[in-house]
């Protein structure tokens, strides 16, 4: 919760932008006349000013913006006609409100005591209905305190983070020519001391080894001796010194550019440091505490509350949490609507919250957290909640989903329906008490400042939205990926978590993966940029994005880590390449694009998939085969299909699994004997899948003792032909579990 | 005077050329001509549009208008990149040849002009020719 201290913090800020304007318009006044103009500027000054101090407790300067907003309203509704006398008057009381100011400014209390002359003296103008004229006195502006801040134009400092942005990239740069000075340092090191112990070991070999004694001593350093003192030193000697000498220099500098090196790593990694906290301060310059969005928010509920009849308390949690300026400004609407809807459709009236034994008062939690690089907001309420059961008929309905699909949903991902466009309509209200009415905005506008949202009910116990949003919107946090020798880049806000392709080796074929008890649909990158199907991808990584609930992977070939960035945008000329959120160059020059997750699964976000409708229009039975022989399934499929029964036919029980995956299935009959995966593993498998364990399962087999049948049964298997096969005893299956309707 | 009048009458223009084609543009709009260095293709861009050249921090989509006219290449050494500006937008053409500056006077119809203003407008990328939708 945020102190009063900290409001009247904020109090004063904006307390300064008012009397500036109430000065201004003083001055307007007496230069340029009684203007309409200028009044109304006053009028607000007061008004806000009033409403502000008012929610601060501050009385004094509240009482006295009243009064003159009064005055200002009279004289707007031409009640009081205009006069320069009034001015005096004005004056005295905007110092007087600057005197306040001040006192607060200083001892956080209006500490002087409320001078009754001057209210009554506007008390009687109000009255009178007339401007009060008396000697005219000078009176001057007295200084304002000063709060301790600069206004400073938003684009400045967007400016400073851009420059920060290249400053980043230089900073990259620096990053990796450090670690090739290393390697480079690292080399000559090596082969220095190569060089030391090559020289050494020579000359200990060689050093008593005498050289020719008549050879001519050249050095002019040792011809200055006479050869006695020489006697042993010949040329040779003199030079193995010389270079001894000389590696012994290197060794030095070479231990010395060791210790450089050190030395600049570390200042380098200081110099890292400031930049990040540098590019923090900045963006945090830049943020606002939420707490201000909140309140005004929370008043306006109470509000309607107040309208509505309902007793509502609103908690609010983590107000201190700052936010970026452009998400301060995006965020009110969603916010706003999920609290309206919280409190018309979620919090009951009181009588019924007594019925049902709940407080009397609705509870609304506005919860701020920090999570990394993330805010998030959890709004709470102790409502009704959404009714799970109708968000599914209503999903069906809809076409969003088929009855055969609703009971494997998770909850999560039905309670994400209720964004979509258009999912409570006019003509039913009721179904969701409301609640789907323009959320479907909401989440547009959270996805706009790359956020997610996501909701949770229970039914009498509340409801719960999570929003999720990246803490400042100028500089991104991004993964860095490489396909087909180009680098792409990927906003973390929406990554849930990043998998190694190794763990799912069925992925290329599934096309999703089951990880942590969810269906996760996935797509390949570079087929989807490259058109590259034949790619067989060995080694690589899912990447899985949590949309609002929606999880989704995507395969990349190539992890290079993680990276800041200023995200430019691509331009006018390419600004139809809509998987782009734009590009940034890294530090080495290299261009990266980077890829919108949203719009690589975006067709999935339409939910229609057109597939789903034609299946589920098509009533024909439809039955599936699994047999390793053609000619029975062959045989076995013209059969069926004499029948008007839609036939699958798959060689093994791996084939058969994938075809359960993608397709309806009413009936499967089965071999026992295959290759890749048998019979009973098969049925056992579909028995083991709660989607697929009421499908009947018949075996057709050519092993026709009691033992294998009760093997078949006991792994679950509803039937049992032996072959060969007629097409009686097919008949008798197909109508046994109601494949054939008598109509057809 | 009279040599004032004439330059008035003058227009001048940026030619560069694809193969054995030449085409001009005016010369105000040209910015620079750079040697092409590295190119980035952008995956999912139509195949006129070769790629991205970063330039001071910003990147210049660079065209083949030898894909857009139907025009054979000879060669593809020497690669030039014309970069123009349209409307505080900037776009690089490919080629062949180093661009050079010519005057006319203003009253002859120039062939193989392009407007610069009307191009960009045809070839500029929009979503349905982005192929990453029309795939789905």
């Amino acid at each position: 919760m945020i102190t009063q201290n900290e409001l009247i913090k904020y109090f004063l800020l904006e307390a300064e932008d008012h009397i500036n304007t109430l000065i201004e318009g003083i001055e307007d006044l007496e230069i340029k006349g009684y203007t309409k103009e200028t009044l109304e500027s006053l009028f607000r000054a007061t008004h806000t000013l009033k409403g502000s101090a008012s929610i601060v407790k501050l009385d004094k300067i509240s009482l006295l913006s009243h009064k003159l907003e009064d005055l200002f309203e009279a004289i707007l509704n031409e009640e009081i006609k205009y006069d320069n006398s009034l001015n005096r008057v004005i004056k005295n009381v905007i110092n007087l409100i600057s005197l306040y100011i001040n006192e607060v400014s200083t001892n956080e209390a209006e500490k002087t005591e409320l001078n009754q002359d001057i209210i009554n003296l506007l008390d009687n103008i109000l009255e009178k209905k007339e401007a009060v004229i008396e000697q005219p006195e000078v009176v001057t502006f007295e200084a304002l305190p000063i709060v301790n801040t600069v206004r400073v134009d938003i684009r400045a400092i967007d400016n400073i983070l851009t420059l920060l942005g290249e400053i980043l990239v230089q900073k990259n740069a620096i990053t990796d020519k450090e670690k090739e000075l290393e390697e480079i340092i690292e080399g000559i090191s090596h082969s220095g001391k190569r060089l030391i112990n090559e020289i050494n070991a020579f000359s200990d070999r060689y050093w008593l080894v005498t050289q020719d004694k008549h050879q001519k001593i050249t050095d002019s350093f040792f011809t200055d001796f006479s050869d006695l003192e020489f006697d042993r030193y010949d040329e040779y000697h003199i030079f193995l010194r010389k270079i001894q000498e000389i590696t012994n220099d290197i060794t030095e500098a070479i231990n010395s550019l060791f210790s450089y090196s050190e030395h600049l790593s570390y200042n380098f990694k200081s110099f890292s440091r400031e930049i990040g906290y540098l590019k923090d301060n900045l963006i945090e310059m830049r943020m606002i505490p939420i707490s201000r969005l909140l309140h005004r928010l929370s008043e306006s509920i109470k509000d309607i509350a107040k309208d509505t009849g309902k007793k509502v308390q609103i908690e609010i949690n983590g107000s201190e949490i700052k936010i970026d300026r452009p998400i301060y400004d995006a965020i009110y609407e969603p916010l706003f609507h999920i609290l309206r809807n919280a409190l018309n459709h979620g919090i009951e009236s009181p009588e019924e919250r007594i019925q049902k034994g709940k407080s009397e008062i609705g509870s609304i939690t506005i919860e701020v957290k920090k999570e990394g690089k993330n805010i998030v907001i959890n709004i709470k309420d102790d409502g009704r909640g959404i009714n799970i059961t109708k968000v599914k008929e209503r999903a069906i309905q809809k076409g969003l989903l088929t009855a055969d699909q609703a009971p494997f949903v998770s909850k999560e991902e039905l309670f994400s329906f209720i964004f979509t466009p258009g999912f409570s309509t006019a003509d039913n209200v009721d179904l969701l008490k409301g609640r789907g009415m323009g959320l479907d905005i909401v989440k547009t506008e959270i996805s706009k400042l790359k956020g997610t949202v996501e909701v949770f009910s229970e039914i009498d116990q509340g409801t719960i939205f999570t929003i999720k949003i990246p803490q400042s919107l100028s500089i991104s946090n991004l993964i860095i990926f490489k396909s087909y020798e180009l680098e792409f880049a990927i906003p973390l806000s929406y990554i849930e978590e990043v998998l190694t392709l190794e763990d799912f080796p069925d992925i290329k074929r599934e096309r999703k993966i089951s990880h942590k008890d969810r269906n996760i649909p996935v797509k390949f990158f570079h087929e989807l940029f490259f058109s590259a199907n034949g790619k067989n991808l060995e080694k690589g990584y899912i990447i899985v994005f949590n949309f609002s609930g929606m999880r989704k992977g995507l395969v990349v070939e190539e992890i290079l880590g993680y990276e800041e960035a200023t995200i430019h945008p691509l331009g006018k000329f390419l600004a139809g390449l809509t998987q782009y959120l734009g590009y940034f160059i890294s530090g080495k020059g290299t261009l990266r694009y980077v890829v919108d997750p949203l719009k690589i699964f975006e067709e999935e976000f339409l939910f229609i998939s057109p597939e789903i409708i034609q299946v589920s229009t098509v009533s024909a039975g439809k039955v599936l085969i699994v047999d390793d022989s053609i000619s029975v399934r062959k045989s076995l499929q013209s059969l069926l299909e004499s029948k008007h029964l839609k036939v699958y036919a798959a060689k093994d029980g791996l084939e058969a699994l994938n075809i359960l995956e993608e397709k309806n299935v009413d009936l499967i009959i089965t071999d026992l004997e295959m290759p890749v995966m048998h019979g009973y593993e098969f049925i056992t498998r579909v028995r083991k899948d709660p989607r697929f364990n009421d499908i009947p399962i018949v075996v057709l087999t050519s092993r026709g003792t009691k033992r294998h049948e009760q093997k078949a049964i006991a792994a679950g298997a509803d039937g049992y032909i032996i072959k060969p096969f007629d097409e009686v005893t097919i008949s008798e299956i197909l109508s046994k579990f109601e494949i054939v309707k008598e109509q057809i | 005077m009279s040599e004032e009048i004439k330059q008035e009458a003058e227009r001048s223009y940026c030619v560069f050329g694809i193969g054995d084609r030449e085409f001009l543009v005016p010369k105000e709009t040209v910015i620079q001509i750079l040697d092409i260095t590295k190119i980035f293709p952008i995956p999912g861009s139509p195949d006129y549009v070769v790629g991205a050249l970063p330039v001071r921090g910003k990147i210049v989509p660079a065209i083949d208008l030898a894909k857009v006219y139907n025009i054979e290449r000879i060669n593809y050494s020497n690669n030039k990149l014309l970069v123009i500006d349209i409307d505080g937008e900037q776009v690089g053409f490919l080629s062949d040849i180093t661009p050079f500056f010519v005057s006319f006077d203003a009253d002859i119809v120039v062939e193989d002009y392009i407007d610069p203003k009307k191009l960009f407008e045809e070839l500029k990328v929009s979503s349905q020719k982005n192929t990453l939708n029309k795939k789905e």
